[in-house]
């Protein structure tokens, strides 16, 4: 159970940027789970190569963050601005993301390697008991992070200037702009944002499993399926339907084989999706 | 009249969306300080494209948009609300997820926030009906009470130009009094208006100047009076004689 918890906020902190990208920009981003994949890496990188370990490792986390909001700078400035400014269609952008997704990959396979590694920091822990759960330090650690993670963006969104632009970007751009705002200003944020939240959500998951060049591709399924549940565009729905599919795909292997744990959340999506079609959080505009 | 200051001015404007398809073609209009202008036209005359283009929300592709002395030809939207434009569209003119104080803040998103809360204060004695429902999603308001809120939106920067696109489209006939009472109400306060309007009949009446646009040129200008008993504007565009009395 807490598991599930465990993997369900972190599923929700890596879908957040894809559901919040696709809101403002209306791209279906193939390359969020390379992002994801990216913090990971940096974050290792980092940790063996630069010697923060032990005691210093935070600071990786930190810097691997910050290197994922570079990163998502950078993907904006560089590719996605200009391509939408010159107008092109969204089909075509997303084509470009799953090119860029095979990129990343490779780029990783390259500079990582092909062999499965995890992070020094935290390997073998003892379990520390609360009440009646035990769990290694380090799953308070990732559960308390990613919950804080969580509530904070939420509270961006709702209660600051910046993130109700953002969610006036996703409800209509053109009328954004007339409003004042500068959109391609606020979709920089939210590229920085989301891909900052990817990069902090890939460490994490790469503490509980290995960080390997597949990753990415592993994790796609997953935050596709959390962010299409929730209902696409909504960081909200990021967030719930990341804890529904992490969820049910960990609880899943108490009467599940480990390899099924995939398929049970795409059954839940797909089960969910037929009787709620806008996703849970998704909601019908009022017309006329 | 003519002895005024041009505040927004649009020559030999073309401008469209399609590569290669032109919608205006060659527009030119002038608003002076504290006029009301009336635009008017048959549907896909480009009349909102006319709007928007000088809104930097349509390409230009040659002509020049001038505000006051400063040329804003493409300047981006935002640019010209700092620089004291406000623009309501034709449709989607509010953001639905937001609440009815979050759209309003998004308006004033340049200033600073003790004037919004001003502001805001100023907007909801103008609309109390806003006011009273502040936290509620404007996806749930009803047509009137958006056109409302796309109005007070567009008022929080305290414009000093207005463009306003069918502010009257889809009201009920007691609801279009009340909208061209507050356009009248709000240009007496100094604010210079544009308003587009299928409603040609009470739109010339309320407008000191008005243009007939077709075909993405302006086929006829004059003052609201003049247009309204114009009998070229009258056989095309204003129907019988009996509908404009
Ligand atoms: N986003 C767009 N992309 C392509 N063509 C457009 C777009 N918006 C408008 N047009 C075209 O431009 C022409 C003029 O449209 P416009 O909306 O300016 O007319 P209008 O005078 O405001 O009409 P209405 O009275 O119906 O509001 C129309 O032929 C329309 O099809
Ligand atoms: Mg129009």
């Amino acid at each position: 159970m807490v598991s599930g918890l465990k993997v369900g906020l972190l599923v929700a902190l890596a879908s957040i940027g894809l559901s919040l990208i696709f809101g403002v920009t209306g791209l279906v981003n193939f390359a969020h789970s390379e992002m994801v994949a990216f913090g990971a890496v940096i974050a290792l990188l980092l940790e063996s190569t630069v010697g923060l370990n032990g005691a210093l490792f935070p600071l990786a986390v930190v810097l691997a963050v910050l290197a994922g909001g570079g990163l998502g700078f950078g993907l904006e400035r560089g590719i996605f601005g200009p391509l939408r400014r010159r107008k092109m269609t969204n089909i075509s952008l997303m084509v470009v993301s799953i090119g860029l997704a095979f990129l990343m990959r490779y780029l990783i396979l390259i500079y990582h390697g092909a062999e499965p590694e995890t992070f020094e920091s935290f390997r073998i822990q003892s379990g520390v008991s609360l009440g009646p759960i035990e769990l290694p330090a380090k799953d308070y650690f990732i559960i308390g992070i990613a919950f804080t993670t969580l509530l904070m963006v939420g509270l961006l969104l709702q209660r600051t200037k910046l993130g109700t632009s953002m969610r006036a970007v996703s409800d209509n751009p053109a009328l954004a702009e007339s409003s004042g705002i500068d959109v391609n200003r606020t979709i920089m944020w939210v590229w920085i944002l989301g891909s900052a939240l990817a990069s902090l959500g890939g460490t994490m998951i790469g503490l509980t499993q290995v960080v390997e060049w597949q990753m990415g591709e592993k994790i796609l399924l997953l935050i596709f399926a959390a962010v299409t549940l929730g209902g696409l565009g909504t960081a909200f729905g990021a967030m719930v339907g990341g804890l529904a599919i992490g969820f049910a795909s960990e609880t899943s292997t108490f009467w599940l084989d480990n390899d099924l744990k995939f398929l049970i959340a795409l059954a839940v999506m797909i089960v969910i999706l037929l009787v709620r079609p806008r996703g849970i959080l998704g909601v019908r505009e009022r017309l006329g | 009249m003519s002895s005024r200051r041009v505040v927004l001015e649009s020559k030999d404007l073309v401008a469209g969306y399609l590569p290669g398809v032109d919608i205006l073609t060659g527009c030119n209009f002038k608003l002076y300080q504290g006029e009301l202008v009336g635009i008017i036209g048959p549907n896909g005359a480009g009349k909102s494209t006319l709007v928007k283009s000088m809104f930097g929300l349509v390409e230009v592709r040659s002509g020049v948009v001038q505000l006051l002395n400063e040329e804003i030809t493409n300047l981006a939207a935002h640019e010209l609300v700092r620089k004291g434009v406000g623009y309501v569209p034709q449709t989607e003119n509010v953001f639905p997820s937001l609440t009815i104080a979050e759209n309003l803040q998004m308006g004033a998103y340049q200033l600073k926030p003790n004037e919004v809360q001003e502001r805001m204060k100023n907007i909801t004695d103008l609309f109390p009906k806003l006011g009273q429902r502040l936290k509620q999603r404007a996806g749930l308001l009803s047509g009137g009470e958006r056109q409302m809120l796309a109005m007070g939106r567009a008022l929080m920067m305290e414009p000093s130009v207005l463009l306003l696109d069918e502010p009257s489209a889809g009201l009920s006939p007691a609801l279009q009094v009340d909208v061209f009472e507050n356009v009248t109400a709000i240009n007496k306060t100094g604010v210079s208006i544009v308003m587009v309007e299928q409603n040609a009949t009470r739109c010339l009446k309320i407008s000191d100047r008005g243009y007939v646009l077709d075909q993405g040129k302006n086929a006829y200008d004059g003052t609201g009076e003049g247009l309204l008993h114009d009998p070229n504007v009258i056989k095309l565009y204003l129907g019988t004689m009996a509908e404009s009395r």
